[in-house]
């Protein structure tokens, strides 16, 4: 698939719940051919500061109208600018990048999703996708977690998708009080039909918690994952994650989430070698 | 359209020499920014530059270092890779056709534990069709054995490059790192053991912390700084190498636009390598090639030899002497 570096025009920008925003933005070369799960990297500034491009999943795709949107949440400096930007100001991307989910057939069983906090922007996409292949919304499950009600996108969003939420909070503000696991390990060891497959996004520490419940369960699983990350395109090898190496178990082995991923199956990876990357840095006053 | 006699509309010469390498113009992808060319292809036509210098190679496939492998710091980028690379025999079989097909000029950068890989692997691709020129990694910040170990020592840069030579009839290229007290010991004693070409500089070696972890940033704690932010450190070092060796050197370090590129040459460069600014415009080499082109144009200069080197330290403000100068 063709890659292409294109300016986009921001349409719209609104704020859809805490430090969360949707961004529109027409870009006809990446719209028509990206795909859920997909990725772009955005050039914040026309400067040297921040330096890098900023990596986000589609959240939704409209090929016909050329248009991309894309939910993020501000959780530093570069998100933090490109919050400021307005409608009529243009954007340099790149994209499509990444491999995107891999959709099951239609005749397969229930579907889950899972979203720990901005980690619904790209599954947005996806339920589209599962509902123009023609599955029953009901067959669609999504949980959906934050840690408190202000952080979640309103309900309406969902509206019009038809499938059944589940909502969590860690502080218990809306739905059901704890993590967005929970609701997955209770799913699992219920006696009711089974999940054919899940797709998830969200933190590393959620995801850890996901590939660990679902290689118990024997639940097939699409895990989309996070690293710091400078070209995009699988040149610098900057955004590598533990894994384990295709022929020896005990070789050390990476594999790179801009071009491997960013949808990994759980037993791809060495959870246990990842070592903590935070990506939301406080900004403090002054800074 | 009909062709303009007048010479200002004329397409300068880009073309440059660099010891026995001769490239169409003096705009280089560097090693470890654009993977092996076919990562950029979509973006650019990789026929428009001077030569592809590919992710250092060593003998057998190395994983890397573990992340987090990167920073991001004020207009620069720390990373610890650590040289993840493919290996020579899949460089060869699978990456290196590629490359030639496209019609660039494939530099190979090469790096090793001993004297002897490096030996080994310039013997071994001497005999591998395709390539332009070898580089000769002895400046990596990110690997324990090797690397900037070599490179930091005048002696012991010399053996890897004596080595190479002897294995070698390729055009040789020796990359330095900026780690250093006196860099131009260091191009001396490459130059008396037989390089043709010095290029300058690898990442400057740094270090980022987290004041909310309380960690550092990088799993490896050290790794090199590129970017923007140390242009000015890369210009000096090209100077100072100038200074102390006759043989061409290729500029490195935070080069993104044309200006940048041109400063290095006017020091006296005879190319430069385009690094960190590929991540953040994939096109960067292309345009810095058509900067360079309007700057020599609107210059009105035939040729890119006219400009290299043309740097004037004999007085910093010529102002009082040239404007101001009263006839006794």
């Amino acid at each position: 698939m063709p890659k292409f570096q294109e300016q986009a025009l921001i349409v719209s920008q609104q704020q859809m719940a805490r430090a969360t925003y949707r961004m529109r933005l027409q870009s006809p070369l990446i719209a028509q051919s990206g795909q859920a799960g997909q990725f772009v990297l955005v050039r914040i500034l026309d400067s040297w500061d921040p330096l890098l491009r900023r990596p986000f999943s589609f959240h939704r795709l409209f090929p016909r109208e050329g248009v991309i949107e894309l939910l993020y949440r501000v959780v530093g400096r570069g998100t933090l600018l490109l919050s400021r930007c307005r409608p009529g100001a243009w954007l340099n991307l790149i994209g499509p990048l990444g491999n995107g989910f891999s959709l099951p057939a239609a005749d397969r069983g229930p579907v889950l999703l899972m979203a720990g906090g901005i980690g619904i922007a790209p599954l947005c996409e996806l339920i589209v996708r599962l509902l123009d292949g023609g599955r029953d919304p009901g067959a669609i499950h999504l949980l959906y977690g934050a840690r408190s009600a202000e952080d979640l996108l309103p309900a309406a969003e969902f509206r019009s998708y038809g499938i059944p939420v589940t909502w969590t909070t860690d502080d218990g503000s809306l739905g059901a009080h704890g993590l967005v696991t929970e609701q997955l390990g209770q799913i699992l060891q219920a006696a009711g039909p089974r999940p054919a497959v899940l797709y998830a996004c969200g933190p590393l520490a959620m995801q850890y918690h996901v590939a660990r419940l679902t290689q118990v369960h024997r639940l097939p699983a699409q895990l989309s994952l996070e690293s710091l990350m400078a070209c995009g395109v699988g040149a610098c090898l900057g955004c590598a994650l533990p894994a384990v190496h295709p022929e020896d178990p005990t070789a050390d082995h990476y594999v790179h989430v801009c071009k491997d991923g960013p949808i990994f199956s759980p037993e791809a990876i060495q959870w246990h070698k990842i070592q903590y990357q935070r990506t939301e840095s406080p900004i403090l006053a002054y800074s | 359209m009909a062709q303009n006699p007048i010479s200002a509309n004329r397409v300068p010469d880009l073309s440059v020499q660099l010891g026995p390498l001769r490239l169409k113009n003096p705009v280089l992808a560097a090693s470890g920014t654009f993977g092996y060319g076919a990562e950029y292809a979509d973006f650019l036509d990789l026929r428009s530059l001077g030569a592809v210098v590919v992710k250092g190679i060593s003998l057998s496939p190395r994983p890397g270092n573990p992340p987090p492998r990167l920073v991001e710091t004020p207009a620069g980028l720390i990373n610890s890779i650590g040289l993840e690379n493919v290996g020579l025999e899949s460089f060869l079989r699978d990456k290196l056709p590629y490359l030639c097909s496209r019609q660039v000029p494939v530099i190979v950068n090469i790096f090793g534990n001993s004297v002897e890989e490096y030996r080994e692997l310039a013997a071994r691709l001497d005999g591998a069709s395709g390539i332009s020129a070898l580089e000769i990694n002895i400046s990596c910040p990110n690997v324990k054995e090797g690397g900037m170990v070599f490179g930091s020592d005048a002696k012991m840069a010399a053996n890897v490059v004596g080595a190479v030579r002897q294995a070698t009839c390729l055009p040789l290229i020796t990359k330095l790192t900026p780690n250093v007290t006196r860099i131009g010991e260091i191009a001396r004693a490459v130059v008396e053991a037989g390089t043709d070409i010095i290029s300058c500089i690898n990442t400057v070696a740094a270090m980022g912390v987290d004041i909310f972890t309380r960690r550092p940033k990088l799993a490896n704690i050290i790794g090199g700084l590129s970017g923007p932010a140390i242009k000015p450190i890369a210009l000096r070092c090209t100077y100072q190498v100038l200074q102390a060796v006759a043989c061409p050197v290729i500029g490195i370090g935070g080069i993104s636009t044309a200006t940048d590129a041109l400063e290095f040459l006017l020091v006296g460069a005879r190319a430069v390598q385009v690094g960190t600014a590929n991540f953040v415009n994939p096109r960067a080499t292309m345009e810095i090639v058509q900067g360079i082109e309007q700057f020599l144009k609107m210059q009105g200069l035939q040729s890119l030899d006219d400009f290299i080197g043309t740097l004037d330290t004999r007085c910093l403000f010529p102002f009082a002497e040239e404007v101001c100068a009263i006839p006794e």
